[in-house]
């Protein structure tokens, strides 16, 4: 090949991942036609990411502009990383969702569907925009990586795939009250991330972090509003609808990883990732229980939550909770541990204790019985609006 | 018309507002003179086929009076609303003279049978003029005077910080409204 080909061939990096951005959507069976006018655009909001460190051992140092800025390759790798993981994310809930458009149970939700997974899509190109054009080769190869990876509720999905980082995004999602479980609770976690990492010390993430948190606001309002919706209608019995929430809850409570997390001191030390509250906080971090804390925020919010979707029960219907954040618990001091809905210790066998989560999480006849409510009229009808 | 008022706009003049539209959007829209849980119920009573009963729910919501119309103004004024399209409001023009639409009436079936469009109000007018945003005063649906209001609280709406959108089951037109017309009302 002559130096003139080599210059015309020669793709950028990130004009290259885009090309395989592309391969993606069809590999995993997204028909690129349905985004109709949608054009992925890279955004950054630099006025709400601020100029100086906020907080960590690097507090009061101007932000990092460039990946040459960074004081240390182990800071530069921790960056790295946090930017792979909500990448991730993204893709990962774009695989999980896609084949419910065609049963959508309304045209407004089909399209709200549709725009949260043009906007999932923005978000993971945002990211593998900042690995490709901030961290050389590492980016580039971590970026290629999101696409590589693949949801294992994905309905089209290769032998040689490898799942994704986090187990929620491995989850399936069979139907549309999983749907809006799934943006309810697990969208919602995704804020607290964005969130956390909207005051970084390294600049073009905190500055991707506005706009993403501006379009994620509808996703969690789509779910927020569709379990209300649900509720509103009365058709599908609150006991049943209690189960799918002890179901996304546990998941939704593990996002925020393990107790006690050295790499989130870590991030913090390094002016990373913040507090969910970081700038309106008063007190010190507590650097050893940094998950702890914003799990309990989340948690706080679930149950605030919760008590607008109640205010929609019908009359005669129970009302709905957030279980104990003991129960069912896969990461974090409570994995392994048997705790019912309201955070008593179960002293029953195991045995009993099988007995006891298919009686209050779903199984097959509680999936049975939903495609039933679903041939009726199950959500409160809502016109999408031109 | 967006892309000159991003040449014009202070947006530190903005940035004191945007701060506070959570807050201001829940003194105006939560208080009881706008009846939200009426606001939020007409949000999924009003879908096609459009009918005279839609048109009178959103007049009792908006606190109109009664309708004199000749049953062909109400079929030109319903057509218009099938076929107007967010942000245009050219088409508004095209209504026969003895349509006399005010700006307040036909604002309020275009939020709610399209949710893109603004709800006309006085104090938004007054909250847009604080920030530097300056709208003519009017009573007939104009469509250059409407269109510039729509346009701009569509500006603000994309200028506005993340912290500025709050969670909650109103358009996003309604939250800027709300929060303007509250910010229109201070002193």
């Amino acid at each position: 090949m002559g130096p003139t080909e080599v210059v015309e061939q020669y793709q950028p990096n990130f004009e290259a991942w885009i090309d395989q951005f592309n391969e993606w959507q069809t590999r995993i069976g997204f028909d690129s036609a349905w985004l109709g006018d949608y054009r992925f655009e890279i955004k950054f909001d630099w006025d709400t990411a601020g100029d100086t460190i906020e907080f960590g051992d690097f507090e009061g140092m101007p932000k990092w502009d460039r990946r040459m800025q960074v004081p240390q390759q182990t800071v530069c790798d921790a960056i790295i990383s946090m930017v792979s993981v909500q990448g991730d994310t993204e893709f990962a809930s774009v695989e999980q969702q896609w084949h419910l458009l065609e049963s959508a149970p309304t045209e407004y939700d089909r399209k709200s569907a549709m725009r949260i997974m043009c906007e999932e899509q923005r978000h993971g190109w945002q990211m593998a925009y900042v690995l490709c054009n901030y961290f050389g080769d590492h980016g580039v190869r971590e970026a290629q990586k999101l696409l590589e990876r693949n949801s294992s509720a994905n309905p089209v999905r290769g032998e040689d795939d490898r799942p994704r980082l986090l187990g929620s995004f491995n989850e399936p999602i069979d139907h549309w009250l999983d749907f809006f479980m799934f943006t309810h609770f697990i969208d919602r976690d995704g804020k607290f991330q964005l969130k956390m990492l909207s005051t970084s010390s390294f600049k073009p993430l905190a500055a991707s972090m506005g706009p993403m948190l501006k379009e994620e606001s509808f996703h969690l309002g789509t779910g927020a509003n569709g379990i209300r919706r649900i509720v509103t209608q009365g058709t599908i019995p609150c006991a049943l609808i209690q189960k799918y929430v002890n179901k996304w809850v546990s998941t939704g409570l593990d996002l925020f990883g393990v107790d006690e997390s050295t790499s989130a001191t870590w991030a913090y030390v390094y002016g990373i990732k913040g507090r969910y509250d970081e700038r309106e906080a008063t007190v010190p971090a507590d650097r050893d229980h940094l998950n702890e804390e914003s799990r309990a925020h989340y948690f706080d919010e679930l149950n605030l939550e919760m008590e607008r979707i109640n205010a929609r029960r019908k009359e005669g219907q129970s009302a709905l909770f957030i279980p104990s954040d003991k129960f069912n618990r896969s990461v974090g001091k409570f994995h392994g541990k048997k705790h019912d809905l309201h955070g008593t210790p179960f002293e029953g066998s195991d045995e009993e204790w099988k007995e006891y989560l298919d009686s209050v999480l779903p199984n097959d006849d509680d999936e049975a019985a939903l495609q039933e409510y679903f041939k009726e009229e199950w959500i409160q009808y809502r016109e999408w609006k031109e | 018309m967006q892309a000159h008022a991003l040449l014009s706009i202070d947006r530190e003049e903005l940035r004191p507002f945007f701060e506070r539209v959570p807050e201001l959007f829940e003194a105006h829209h939560l208080h009881e003179s706008q009846n939200p849980d009426g606001y939020e119920e007409l949000l999924y009573r009003i879908y096609r086929p459009y009918t005279s009963g839609m048109f009178d729910m959103i007049d009792e919501w908006m606190g109109h009076g009664y309708r004199n119309w000749h049953s062909d103004v109400e079929r030109e004024v319903m057509l218009m609303l099938y076929a107007i399209r967010y942000p245009d409001t050219l088409l508004l023009e095209s209504l026969s003279d003895e349509t006399d639409l005010d700006v307040k009436r036909i604002s309020g079936y275009l939020h709610f049978m399209k949710h893109t469009y603004s709800i006309w109000d006085e104090d938004t007018r007054k909250g847009l003029a604080k920030l530097g945003i300056l709208i003519p005063g009017t009573d007939k649906a104009d469509p250059f005077v409407y269109g510039a209001y729509i346009t701009a609280i569509e500006l603000l709406k994309d200028l506005a910080p993340y912290y500025s959108f709050i969670e909650h089951d109103v358009p996003r037109q309604r939250l800027f409204q709300a929060a303007l017309a509250a910010y229109g009302r201070e002193d």
